[in-house]
């Protein structure tokens, strides 16, 4: 791995540069009282020492809303054209370890089996720069599910604030490419420690006690009293670094029209809902316990990853105050 | 790499109407290429579109033998269904599949088959029957065991009148009490009360049943009563379903997805699943 030192005064000109050559930068951005990613125009909007964003940095590769393909219609005849791919690269700039993580989950999520176009278009055309933690808070627990507060996973560059600037490793060839285009903002730098520059996350549960317990939680006779405050808004899906689950539809006029995709969540009742009526999840508690077993258990089973980051957004932001700290330790203590 | 989304585009050659709010539509691919690189076998499904209102899912229920087109049938019951019922002969739709996993009729050479059916569950078998009987020297004994609540809800009529004029199918037929008519020849009386009484060796036999929940839930132990195996019986799962291709999440049974790893399950491979189907 090659290491370079980015001195405070020039990451500035770094990033302006970066917006001067016509690249869409991404980063965390101060709104009132929250930090969400915006798409940035200069450095001095940025939000450098932020704990966590309100939503990830998701959307820059799984858009809300996103165009699959447009259809024309001409008499008896329909049109159909591919979404145009973006013309500029993307820069997501300062995302934290635990979001470096869910990207890698979703690379892995929308690529390894029938890959999705749609997310390899935004995907190949964005480059991920990790900003390691010095802080964390309460809500925080990435070292819980296996990932550091500076896990360089998902990354294409890492940075971490030192005295001196800003410390990057060029993880991948991505990485290395922008560096090389920009080299004239970076100083050559040995390996460093990175430890005394890095928050310490507390462990909030037992990873290995809840692997052994969560295989047979589907029948935990616990599901409806834990997941009594859900009143179902899906806050914690959107919010969610790693949810991927989507609706289809369309919107047209006579002449043709769109057909999207949009977030979706198995925390609404209609997400299962049959055209018969019929609906396998018919309780919240059920869509609850999906939630859970999707990020504990089932991924862990499909892929080997877990899909739960430890970012705390679902905690930070329910309405209902639940948290998935105390629901993991509930199932692990039985 | 491909957009797995855009669906080729098919015309409606021919319409028939089966039974109440219940459809069967021919479709053929408008461009020859798509139809030369398109193949599926028995129990695959696809995504069914009109522009501009949504796509539906269901199985393809037509035979892999029978060359150059596809059909499906459906009931009208949402959005997209009413869309699909304003079609007519010539229109255009969209279809994009075959999803998901198939019938394995290879390893049903040299055995007896069962296939057991109620309502609008016989579409998707009516796919491998076709398959099955097209290759009819594969297969010994094939008994088709069909019901559905009246007569005019019975599907396919007139190839029900076909497999019971032929020699090599053995075909029940029934309607619930109350849904016969006067010239009615069939039987009446519940699906898992005919199997019963029609009592099918289990002996080198394979079941596929298909149908609604409970007539599936009433027929399993009558399936068990006769001798079968959990791994001989197959049934074909159904769940609301958006992408078809395991990205979606909403046909997810716990880490199955009906789409990918489904729709064809043994009674051995459902139980070991979650009950969110």
């Amino acid at each position: 791995m090659e290491y370079k030192l980015i001195k405070l005064e020039k990451i500035q000109e770094f990033i302006n540069s970066l917006i001067a050559t016509g690249k869409q930068v991404l980063a965390p951005k101060q709104k009132k009282e929250k930090v969400f990613f915006s798409l940035i125009h200069s450095f001095e909007e940025i939000a450098m020492d932020y704990i966590q964003t309100a939503f990830s940095a998701k959307s820059a590769v799984f858009p809300k809303c996103e165009e699959l393909y447009t259809f024309e219609k001409n008499g008896k005849e329909t049109i159909l054209n591919n979404p145009q791919a973006p013309e500029n690269d993307t820069i997501v700039f300062g995302m934290r370890p635990c979001d470096g993580a869910a990207f890698d989950y979703l690379a892995t999520f929308f690529l390894k089996e029938n890959p999705d176009y749609h997310f390899k278009m935004r995907y190949d055309n964005t480059i991920f720069v990790g900003l390691t933690c010095s802080s964390g808070d309460e809500f925080c627990f990435c070292s819980s599910v296996g990932i550091s507060p500076s896990d360089t996973r998902g990354s294409d560059l890492m940075l971490t604030k030192t005295e001196n600037g800003y410390y990057v490793e060029i993880i991948t060839e991505k990485g290395k490419k922008l560096v090389e285009q920009f080299a004239n903002f970076f100083e050559q730098i040995e390996q460093i420690d990175k430890t005394k520059y890095v928050a310490n996350i507390q462990k909030r549960f037992d990873s290995s006690a809840l692997k052994e317990k969560i295989s047979g939680a589907f029948d935990w006779e616990r599901w409806e009293e834990t997941s009594l405050p859900c009143f179902g808004c899906g806050t914690c899906a959107f919010s969610c670094p790693t949810c991927t689950c989507f609706d289809i539809q369309d919107e047209a006029n006579l002449l043709g029209g769109t057909r999207y995709r949009i977030w979706d969540t198995c925390a609404l009742g209609i997400f299962t809902k049959h055209a018969s009526g019929h609906n396998p999840r018919e309780k919240q508690s059920e869509r609850w316990r999906n939630r859970i077993l999707h990020k504990f258990l089932y991924t862990d089973e499909q892929f080997g990853i877990l899909s739960c980051v430890g970012c705390g957004r679902c905690i930070r932001n329910c309405p209902a105050e639940l948290s998935i700290i105390e629901q993991v330790n509930a199932i692990t203590e039985g | 790499m491909e957009n797995m989304y855009l669906p080729y585009r098919m015309f409606i050659e021919k319409i028939t109407e089966e039974a109440p709010l219940v459809r069967t539509y021919r479709l053929k691919f408008k461009n020859p290429a798509d139809e030369e690189k398109f193949s599926f076998k028995a129990g695959q499904f696809g995504e069914y579109s009109i522009f501009g209102e949504g796509e539906s899912t269901f199985c393809i229920a037509s035979s892999p033998t029978r060359k150059g087109y596809i059909e499906c049938t459906f009931r009208v019951a949402g959005r997209v269904t009413k869309a699909l019922a304003n079609c007519e002969e010539g229109d255009e739709i969209g279809f994009r599949g075959p999803y998901g996993n198939t019938f394995p009729i290879d390893d049903w050479k040299g055995k007896n088959l069962l296939f057991i059916a109620g309502g609008i569950g016989l579409p998707p078998l009516r796919c491998v029957i076709w398959n099955c009987l097209d290759l009819r020297e594969n297969y010994r004994d094939i008994t088709i065991l069909y019901g559905a609540r009246s007569v005019n809800d019975l599907v396919y009529k007139h190839e029900l009148e076909e497999w019971n004029n032929r020699p090599d199918v053995n075909l029940f037929t029934t309607v619930d009490p109350g849904g016969e008519t006067p010239n009615w020849k069939g039987k009446v009386g519940f699906v898992p009360a005919i199997l019963k009484e029609v009592s099918p060796s289990s002996d080198n036999t394979i079941a596929a049943v298909c149908g609604p929940p409970i007539m599936i839930k009433l027929t399993l132990p009558v399936l068990f009563e006769l001798g079968f195996k959990e791994e001989n019986i197959f049934t074909t799962l159904e769940n609301r379903m958006k992408c078809g291709i395991g990205k979606c999440g909403h046909c997810a049974v716990g880490p199955y997805y009906v789409c990918k790893d489904g729709p064809v399950i043994t009674y051995k491979e459902l139980k070991e699943l979650p009950q969110e189907y």
